[in-house]
Formats: C-alpha cells, sequence, structure tokens
C-alpha cells in the first residue's frame, strides 16, 4: 500500500510515513519513514549533528498506527490521549530507513492503546504505548 | 478480605502503578470513578487490559465497565461471575 496521503490527513512537513509495508486493520502494521538530511526540523535539532527529535518517533508510531484504522483518517476525530513506558535507546539519523512497527493492545470505550517500535536495521531505537482516543 | 478481592486490588495497585497504596486502603464499597479513587478513562482502558490478562475476563462494551467498575466489590462480582462461563 503506498498511498498514504488518502489515508492520513497529515502533510508536509508533519506526514512521517512514507510507506506502508503490512497491514492488518485493528490488529498490526508495519511502515516505513526514510530519513534525509532534508527533513526541515533537523536544521536545528541540532546544527552540525542532525538527529530526529525524540517525539517525532512517537508521531511516527501514531502516524503508522493510524493504518490499523480500517478506513482513511480524514475528517476523523482522532487524538493522541497519552504515552507510556517511552524509551529512546538510540537516535535516528539522516540516511536511516525506520521501520514502524505498532501492534494494538485494546481498547475501550474510544480509546485505544497501541504498543510501538522504532527499528533501523534489526535494532531497536525507540519503544512506547501510545493511547488515541476517537471522540 | 477474599482471596479473589485482594488480586483485584493488587491488580489495580499494580495495573495503575498507585504506588505507595496498599489494598486495605481501598474501601471495597468506593466507587472506582469519580469521588471514590478518581480514576480516568486511560484507568478504565488499563483496568480491561488488566482484568483481560490476569483473569481472563473480557469487558466487552462501556455497559458492562458501567456495572463493573462500580466499585471493587462490583468489579469483584463481575469477574467471578464471568470467570465461571
Amino acid at each position: 500500500m503506498t498511498d498514504i496521503p488518502a489515508h492520513l490527513p497529515h502533510r508536509y512537513p508533519f506526514l512521517l510515513v512514507d510507506r506502508v509495508l503490512e497491514r492488518e486493520p485493528g490488529v498490526r502494521v508495519v511502515a516505513e519513514k526514510l530519513v534525509t538530511f532534508g527533513e526541515p526540523y533537523l536544521q536545528g535539532h541540532f546544527e552540525g549533528r542532525p538527529m530526529v527529535p525524540g517525539v517525532l518517533l512517537l508521531e511516527m508510531l501514531a502516524q503508522a498506527g493510524g493504518f490499523l484504522e480500517a478506513e482513511p483518517l480524514h475528517g476523523a476525530a482522532i487524538f493522541l490521549a497519552g504515552v507510556q513506558d517511552a524509551r529512546f535507546k538510540a537516535p535516528a539519523l539522516p540516511g536511516d530507513r525506520l521501520r514502524l512497527e505498532v501492534r494494538a493492545d485494546g481498547a475501550f470505550a474510544g480509546l485505544m492503546k497501541i504498543r510501538g517500535i522504532v527499528s533501523c536495521e534489526g535494532r531497536d531505537l525507540c519503544t512506547a504505548a501510545l493511547l488515541v482516543k476517537r471522540l | 478480605m477474599s482471596d479473589l478481592k485482594l488480586r483485584v486490588k493488587e491488580m489495580i495497585i499494580e495495573r495503575l502503578k498507585l504506588e505507595g497504596m496498599t489494598p486495605d486502603q481501598i474501601e471495597d464499597g468506593a466507587p472506582l470513578f469519580g469521588d471514590g479513587l478518581g480514576l480516568d478513562s486511560i484507568d478504565a482502558l488499563e483496568l480491561v487490559l488488566g482484568i483481560e490478562q490476569v483473569f481472563g475476563v473480557k469487558i466487552e462494551d462501556e455497559a458492562a465497565g458501567l456495572q463493573a467498575f462500580k466499585s471493587v466489590q462490583a468489579l469483584t462480582e463481575f469477574i467471578a461471575e464471568h470467570a465461571k462461563a
């Protein structure tokens, strides 16, 4: 599946998923984000030492989590409600092909918990649980 | 305190990270949400996941949750009832 903008409402400079490799709605998604020197936020984070901000790794997982939804998210009121147990183990750098793997943990009363891992070449960079609220 | 009720309270404390709280500090009849333990909707989801993991009981929808989350007493009865099935 390659038509990312048809599913997610996010746009430049905040669309942080480039490709969806595997997708089982309601269960599991594997997506990719390719990091380049051209990323606008790397200009200032940091000058001379570019690395992807940790909060953006969480955002990448949240956006990958959007593909757990069967229907496109355009017009849907879905918001991040919580972040738990976030760990940043190594920085993501220009040139990295980031693998975004998310799994639905459970849902109750419009609130869904997802677990995610950002990895690169088999090495975990970030792990976290995210809570997503559908209004 | 019944064995199951104690396990329910221990699960609540562990799952919601109520650090420093002991099972005997949670009143059997106190509401879990609002005035009682003061839990919110994120806590509710954590409890739903914890109850499923620890006791193998699913709380399918909000109606079931409304009944189960009235108090620790109600939750213990809910689990005892549905674990048998």
